[in-house]
């Protein structure tokens, strides 16, 4: 397999599941106005899943790594317990929301979950491996007897399929007469509530279904790297996503489809692009950081409303 | 249904505190079914608290609220809306990011989409009802002389637009008690007399309301029955041209 | 019990910095109603800028000093170029504190660009060692706390005793009543996230002083120590940011030398999460900060 080839799996892997998360934030934060800056712990949540159903337990499989589970489950089942966990991860993150305080108080309590939950990852040792993270021996390998080019084409497969579940789920959120609810929350909950919306419910419903989102992310993402460490969610992850958010358009899932197109692909992949300046180790990605946060500020301040902004569908005015 | 004769709220020894007074200290008074029961009383009398209370946006310290005869103390907002106790804001709470139509669609009560059969089941479970809701919303739209402005942002109406969107939406909510904070500020006189003519229709049609206002002029033309607040108290109940000649609410407005 | 005298000690030096950096952050919101979470990046800058005069030989406390007033520059320039017109325009308070986090993120990673991923020292620093009551200190950390008690002192002093101060707890509790008494509220902002920038420069060079080694972690590790001490008291309320650095700095290190050492970060976190929950305006918190925390 050529390098480009390869490297174009690789891309489109990122994007297939860099879309579900952001589908599933846009759907938290863009349509419902939950400001959850931990949304990273759901992938988090989905990948440790999928790795603890997929691998056999600590001892048989050597035992050079410490976990709790190990159930040595098929893909789909460790798939489907990465979406469960995603889902019950993101609802627990929304009771911290649920206070009646300022948005931006509630997204630095969301975030301070997020590093909470890092944290106690990294410390508790046996829990998951701690700081050192897991990794997936052997690794999932579909269609096994055939060639690794075909395997590697058909997880693609396997992503493209679940994007497009992903996407005819979320639209069952955003669109209809629940879509609508939903802004009104977002746009002001307490005359929501005036009218008869319930919001603890409706908001932790939808932190389980951006959750849901985000686990299956997670879970596919870590099934294609074979490994997850607690350096891969760090709070920043968020940002990105976020950023993609808001570029492409709040509220907008087309728009936010977009925006992680531009701001993962071009963007974070872009970087990696630029000649080598320096002999220092990280560079591009840190200069990578630096233009997110710049593109970030940038269209808070020229254009927050995003490429593609929300657009409310026309019931036709005239009498 | 108990008390469908009698008042259709009931105010009991009411107390809240806020901001470190007693904002209520103990009100009690009941709201006529079928009328326009006005709320008055000088500036920091309690009234908009009293009002947050009953509507179930602030929890009571102590007291009773009691609608059809039903004990609904300390019910959330969108507990009692459902009960058909719908409220609108001081300053004009509109969905900005929706269109002005869908700002009413919103408000339609027990919405077949909002349910969990309905994000299964799809357009073919919640389409009839919604165009039924569409109807209703274009026709109060129409009544409202805002058809033209349907499918516009809320966030860009004018001031007078937006609080007569508000309206519309509690309308939409069928309602069985309107509670309504000084609905008339800010609106051009036409606009008021407009709003005022509808009140009267409404309560005619068995819609009951509770008014909080300013304006004693106002007060004596649609209210049947008023209730006077000042410092937390309930100082008269009665109709507005007995009160007006009674001392101590002529005092209360002097001093208050 | 030794074990029990020699935390409470730790936990005061700690708490001294994280007094001096919440009192900087809850003023920052006091004044313009922002979560400024930049505020640790900042910190690093300050951390950095006491780096390079300190491996120029300049002695660490005028290093803190010059610092301090670096950082003050900075984020007064940051606050009326960036901050005040995005409030001005009426956006959302949590689109500004994604622009704070995103310009955190871009000025941490710009300091890496510039300085290194490496881990920094600022050398021996101690000086000779102090026992106190049975308590462990070190002559840097007894510096630090006493510059921490007069930095409050002259805060409390200055908002208290002079005109100025007036006219800043007059601007922080109602901006628009303060312009309408003639006040300059635009001037007196600027002077408070002078200060307050101030604060967090010679906080993140105090941070570096009393640490091994650092990198361009340190302030976004330190902020939420900062943040917990300062919604602990009161946001908005210097004095309860003081009593909230040392309640958090000593329990942080109670919680170190009694369990896992790991778990000196989580006790913050968990004080910041509980206080949010259950009591978001603070043991001290003052009625117009309250109002604001709100929806």
């Amino acid at each position: 397999m050529g390098a480009w080839e390869f490297y174009l799996i690789v891309l489109l892997v990122y994007l297939g599941t860099d879309l579900l998360a952001a589908w599933g934030l846009n759907l938290e934060f863009g349509v419902t106005g939950v400001a959850n800056l931990g949304y990273i712990v759901t992938i988090a949540a989905g990948a440790y899943a999928y790795v603890i159903c997929t691998l056999d337990s600590p001892a048989s499989a050597g035992g050079f790594q410490q976990y709790v589970g190990g159930f040595g489950l098929p893909f789909p089942i460790a798939l489907a317990g990465g979406v469960v966990a995603g889902s019950v991860v993101g609802v627990l993150i929304g009771i911290t929301g649920l206070k009646r305080l300022r948005q931006d108080y509630q997204a630095i309590a969301m975030l301070v979950v997020s590093l909470m939950a890092a944290t106690v990852v990294t410390a508790d040792t046996p829990f998951l491996n701690g700081n050192a993270g897991l990794v997936i021996l052997p690794q999932f390998a579909p269609l096994s007897d055939q060639d690794p080019e075909l395997q590697r084409w058909v997880y693609v497969g396997i992503v493209a399929v679940c994007c497009v579940a992903g996407y005819l789920v979320l639209r069952r959120f955003t669109t209809g007469p629940i879509g609508r609810t939903l802004r009104a929350v977002r746009d002001d909950e307490y005359a929501a509530a005036a009218i008869g919306k319930n919001i603890v419910v409706l908001r932790l419903v939808v932190q389980a279904a951006g959750g849901a989102l985000g686990g299956l992310s997670g879970a596919l993402l870590v099934g294609f790297i074979g490994g997850w460490s607690p350096g891969a969610w760090a709070y920043v992850e968020t940002l990105a996503l976020l950023t993609a958010v808001i570029v492409g358009g709040m509220g907008n899932d087309r728009g936010v489809s977009i925006g992680t197109f531009v701001i993962a692909i071009l963007l974070l992949q872009g970087v990696q692009f630029l000649p080598q300046i320096s002999s220092r180790l990280g560079l591009k990605e840190d200069l990578g950081w630096i233009v997110l946060g710049t593109v970030t500020i940038l269209f808070i301040w020229f254009r927050p409303q995003g490429i593609l902004p929300e657009r409310r569908p026309k019931y036709g005015a005239s009498p | 249904m108990s008390g469908a004769r009698g008042p259709i709220l009931e105010v009991e020894d009411l107390v809240k505190h806020y901001g470190g007074v007693r904002a209520v200290d103990g009100i009690s008074f009941s709201v006529e079914r079928g009328a326009i029961t006005g709320l008055i009383g000088p500036n920091g009398a309690g009234k908009s608290t009293a009002l947050n209370v009953i509507g179930g946006f602030l929890p009571p310290d102590s007291g009773r609220v009691l609608l059809d005869g039903e004990d609904v103390t300390g019910e959330p907002m969108h507990r009692l809306a459902r009960r058909g106790v719908v409220r609108t804001f001081q300053m004009a709470r509109v969905f900005g990011g929706l269109t002005t139509i869908e700002n009413l669609l919103v408000a339609a009560p027990a919405q077949r989409g909002e349910t969990a059969m309905g994000l299964v089941g799809g357009k073919r479970f919640w389409g009839g009802q919604e165009t039924e809701h569409l109807e209703r919303a274009k026709e109060m739209l129409s009544a409202f002389g805002m058809r033209d402005k349907a499918d516009e942002q809320a966030r860009n109406l004018s001031g007078g637009q937006k609080r007569a969107v508000e309206t519309m939406r509690a309308l939409m909510a069928r309602p069985k008690l309107l509670l309504l904070d000084e609905p008339m500020a800010g609106l051009s006189p036409s606009l008021s007399k407009q709003l005022e003519d509808l009140f009267l229709e409404l309560a005619h049609d068995g819609l009951s309301l509770l008014l909080v206002e300013h304006s004693l002029d106002t007060v004596e033309r649609l209210c049947s029955k008023v209730v006077v607040m000042a410092q937390g108290r309930v100082l008269a109940e009665g109709r507005m041209s007995e009160l007006r000649t009674r001392r101590e609410v002529q005092d209360a407005y002097v001093i208050g | 019990m030794q074990l029990l005298i020699e935390a409470i000690g730790f936990g005061i030096a700690s708490g001294a910095v994280i007094a001096l950096g919440a009192v900087g952050f809850s003023v920052q919101f006091g004044m313009s109603n922002v979560l400024n979470i930049t505020y640790g990046a900042l910190m690093t800058l300050g951390a950095y800028i006491g780096l390079f005069l300190i491996d120029r030989g300049i002695s660490a406390w005028v290093a803190l000093a010059i610092s301090g007033i670096v950082v003050g520059v900075v984020s007064v320039a940051f606050n009326r170029g960036l901050l005040a017109p995005l409030v001005k325009r009426g956006t959302r308070a949590f689109a500004i504190v994604i622009v704070t986090v995103s310009a955190g993120v871009v000025l941490q990673y710009v300091i890496v660009v510039f300085a290194g991923a490496d881990a920094k020292s600022y050398g021996e620093q101690s000086g000779q060692t102090f026992h106190l009551l049975g308590m462990v200190l070190t002559a840097s950390e007894v510096n630090i706390i006493v510059l921490a008690a007069v930095l409050m002192l002259g805060l409390h002093l200055l908002l208290t005793r002079t005109t100025l101060g007036r006219a800043m707890r007059a601007t922080a509790s109602n901006r628009i009543l303060a312009q309408s008494c003639g006040i300059a509220t635009d001037r007196i902002s600027d002077i408070a996230w002078m200060l307050s920038g101030m604060l967090c420069g010679a906080a993140g060079v105090a941070l570096a002083i009393t640490t091994v080694s650092f990198d361009f972690s340190l302030g976004a590790v330190f902020l939420i120590p900062m943040i917990a001490a300062a919604v602990l008291g009161g946001i908005g309320q210097p004095y309860g940011a003081m009593v909230g650095g040392l309640v958090v700095g000593i329990a942080s290190e109670l919680a170190a030398a009694f369990t896992n050492p790991a778990y000196r970060e989580v006790v913050a976190f968990g004080i910041l999460i509980v206080m949010l929950l259950v009591r978001p305006h603070g043991l001290f918190g003052a009625a117009w900060a309250t109002r604001r925390l709100m929806a």
